[in-house]
């Protein structure tokens, strides 16, 4: 193979990998509308909120975090969203960690960690966020309860 | 209990493989030089099994890393657990290996195809801080490739 078409390649597979990462970098942590969304069955999801099981959601929004084991921005993202807690009385933060919950895992058709589901009050999932939540979408999120 | 480690440290590293591989991939496509690509794959197949066993710290990368690199940068803003960049270097070490694999059977442009692969997952992870590796956990698991720990 000539070093000509060589280079070419190269240069088209580094092409294609950066639009990959630019596309990712751009939708990653952006919200995604739930149309008729299910409702979230705290018995069988487990939850626990200082160090109580969670049987009913309290307030207007609940940010349902997905974690695992193997998770870069489990933990930042996270921060940021107790951080929301604490700043408005509107909005509860869970986290699940399904490093073994393959039945959550399947259930929520989760592909990747962190995923948050957005709940309103009674558990119905309203929007879905995958990766680590971009401010900007957590603010929107919030205002779409109109509070 | 998991080690907490700069992240900049596996997107250093990853950036050392991304050009390794990029000239890999080169040589790898001229049957003149393909057997000193093979030996270079070698070579990131020995450096993924050292990442995959032993962690990103005990690492020659890392060693380098907070040797040379981290004194010149700021503080990190925060720490990443060392369990999602261990797990990927094991992606990297299964994707290496396809490419010795496929060299010693005798298959054209093997060496090429893996090089290729990380040359994708290595760009992604230094310049989009995308840890491709870290991202197929899940997936890996839903399809069964990997249980419980």
């Amino acid at each position: 193979m000539s070093i000509e078409l060589r280079i070419i390649l190269l240069v088209g597979l580094l092409a294609l990998v950066v639009a990959v990462g630019a596309i990712w970098k751009a939708k990653t942590g952006t919200a995604k509308k739930i149309q008729d969304g299910e409702y979230v069955d705290l018995k069988e999801l487990g939850a626990v909120k200082n160090g109580q099981p969670v049987t009913d959601l309290t307030t207007k929004v609940t940010f349902l975090q997905f974690s695992t084991d193997f998770c870069t921005f489990c933990g930042p993202t996270a921060k940021m969203l107790q951080a929301l807690e604490v700043a408005d009385p509107n909005v509860t933060h869970l986290e699940v960690n399904v490093t073994d919950r393959l039945d959550l895992v399947n259930k929520y058709n989760i592909m990747q960690t962190p995923t948050t589901l957005v709940l309103d009050r009674k558990g119905r999932i309203q929007s879905r966020i995958g990766g680590t939540p971009k401010a900007h979408t957590l603010v929107t999120e919030i205002g779409n309860f109109d509070i | 209990m998991a080690t907490q480690i700069d992240p900049r440290g596996p997107r250093f590293g990853a950036a050392i493989i991304n050009v390794l591989s990029i000239i890999i991939f080169v040589i790898a496509l001229d049957p003149a030089t393909e057997g000193l690509a093979f030996n270079l794959l070698v070579i990131a197949v020995a450096s993924f099994a050292i990442g995959t066993f032993f962690g990103n710290t005990k690492h020659p990368f890392g060693w380098l890393f907070r040797k040379f690199v981290k004194p010149r940068l700021s503080a990190p803003k925060e720490l990443e657990d060392s369990r999602p960049p261990q797990f990927a270097q094991g992606v990297g070490l299964f994707v290496s290996l396809i490419g010795v694999v496929l060299h010693l059977a005798g298959v054209t442009y093997g060496v090429a195809i893996a090089a290729g692969a990380l040359i994708g997952a290595s760009t992604l992870q230094a310049y989009f801080a995308y840890c491709l590796g870290c991202q197929m956990y899940l997936g890996l698991k839903r399809i069964g490739v990997i249980r419980s720990a």
